[in-house]
């Protein structure tokens, strides 16, 4: 099995799944959607893009370039950590990486409406760390083995301690 | 007597033309021997020609995924084995005259067929130069840096083109080439598929559809690609 780790992030990957992860130093060339690829002042930490898709370069933080080429079976997962002196507080009260139901979908949880997709977005602290969950499936006929796929990977994330 | 030197005459001159035929064959099967034995060697002056057939995909290795960066610092697993796209490795380099070429025609869109992917594949620091890259390498295509792949897929030079068929997990064709558009052609040759050159067409009638990829079979059977001027007729 594949495996991915940087920044004390590391995920197991499944096949046919891919991912990319990097901490952004300042907005990334695009070709539009501006507020979408982050801003020269933004904080420099991870972004841990999977996916069961080839994932395109030039993506926006929450999956914009991604999300509009995915398919029915398709899922793709963004996780986010933001600032360490968030972790703890009301927002990321829970504790430990979220294993999304098929009923904690729906398509007003996508950042972006694409009909058909389902979104998922939970925020929490893991190690000391404050992070965001972002889960976006291809379609809700398929939810059932998509949330499947993405909790198999969820299962094989491990965050390292701040 | 003066009849039996002319026959015998006329049998040496025949054997004299047999035994020639057989030396000259004998010679090209030797030359054969030798250019699949890899004794040819790429001239110095100019990159091997294209290596790519129209081959059944059982006559080329197993791909590799590939495993990297990129050149905003992203980690990268990208796969290419076991998957529903295909996909069009490109390895290139800063350095070398001919992938100028290259870097300049990935600037406008490459045609792709649906659900295959491009990605330029360069060697790591220190076999490659990263800021030279960032230089060459145009908006929106993926450039991954992985001496790896450069390793698992043997890479003997750039620039090199390696086309992997996602579902079987295997290379199904490879080579090199003087151009993006060049290698694009010869692409369509060896996959039988037009869409190297002209891109992924717009949805038609199944029947439309079917009857436009068997006509483009047979052309691209008879070597005539799109925008071959033979399409065209005779300018009057």
């Amino acid at each position: 099995m594949t495996a991915v780790a940087a920044y004390g992030l590391r995920v197991e990957l499944p096949r046919a799944w891919e991912a990319r992860l990097y901490r952004r130093a300042g907005p990334l060339r695009h070709d539009g959607h501006a507020e979408a690829y982050g801003h020269p002042d933004a904080s420099v930490n991870p972004v841990l893009h999977l996916a069961n898709f080839a994932l395109p370069p030039g993506r926006g933080d929450f999956g914009t370039g991604a999300v509009e080429r995915m398919g029915p079976a398709h899922v793709f997962i963004s996780l986010l950590e933001y600032d360490r002196d968030e972790a703890g507080r009301p927002l990321f009260a829970a504790a430990g990486v979220p294993r999304p139901q098929v009923t904690d979908f729906a398509p007003s949880a996508l950042q972006r409406r694409i009909p058909g997709q389902l979104g998922c977005q939970r925020f929490f602290t893991e190690g000391g760390r404050a992070l965001c969950l972002y889960v976006v499936l291809g379609s809700r006929r398929h939810a059932g083995e998509l949330v499947a796929e993405a909790d198999t990977v969820l299962a094989g994330l491990e965050v390292s301690a701040a | 007597m003066h009849v039996l030197v002319l026959v015998e005459t006329v049998l040496l001159a025949v054997l004299t033309v047999l035994v020639a035929g057989l030396l000259r064959a004998y010679g090209t099967v030797l030359r054969r021997l030798h250019q699949l034995d890899g004794g040819v060697q790429a001239s110095a002056s100019g990159p091997l020609t294209f290596q790519v057939e129209p081959a059944p995909s059982a006559n080329f290795g197993p791909a590799h995924d590939v495993a990297g960066t990129s050149l905003a610092g992203e980690v990268v697993s990208a796969r290419v084995v076991d998957v529903d796209h295909d996909t069009v490795l490109l390895f290139l380099s800063s350095g070398c005259t001919t992938c100028l070429t290259f870097w300049t025609e990935l600037a406008k869109p490459v045609p792709l067929p649906p659900r295959t992917r491009l990605l330029v594949v360069t060697q790591e620091a220190p076999a490659e130069r990263p800021d030279e890259l960032a230089g060459l390498a145009p908006p929106g295509i993926d450039v991954l840096l992985s001496s790896q792949a450069w390793l698992d897929y043997e890479v003997p030079g750039s620039p090199h083109v390696v086309f992997v068929e996602g579902a079987s997990g295997r290379v199904r064709g490879e080579g090199t080439g003087q151009s993006l558009k060049q290698v694009a052609q010869l692409l369509a040759q060896a996959t039988g598929d037009p869409a190297f050159v002209t891109g992924a067409r717009a949805a038609k009638p199944s029947r439309d559809a079917a009857q436009e990829a068997a006509v483009d079979r047979e052309l691209l059977a008879a070597g005539i690609l799109p925008g071959d001027p033979r399409l065209y007729g005779e300018p009057s």
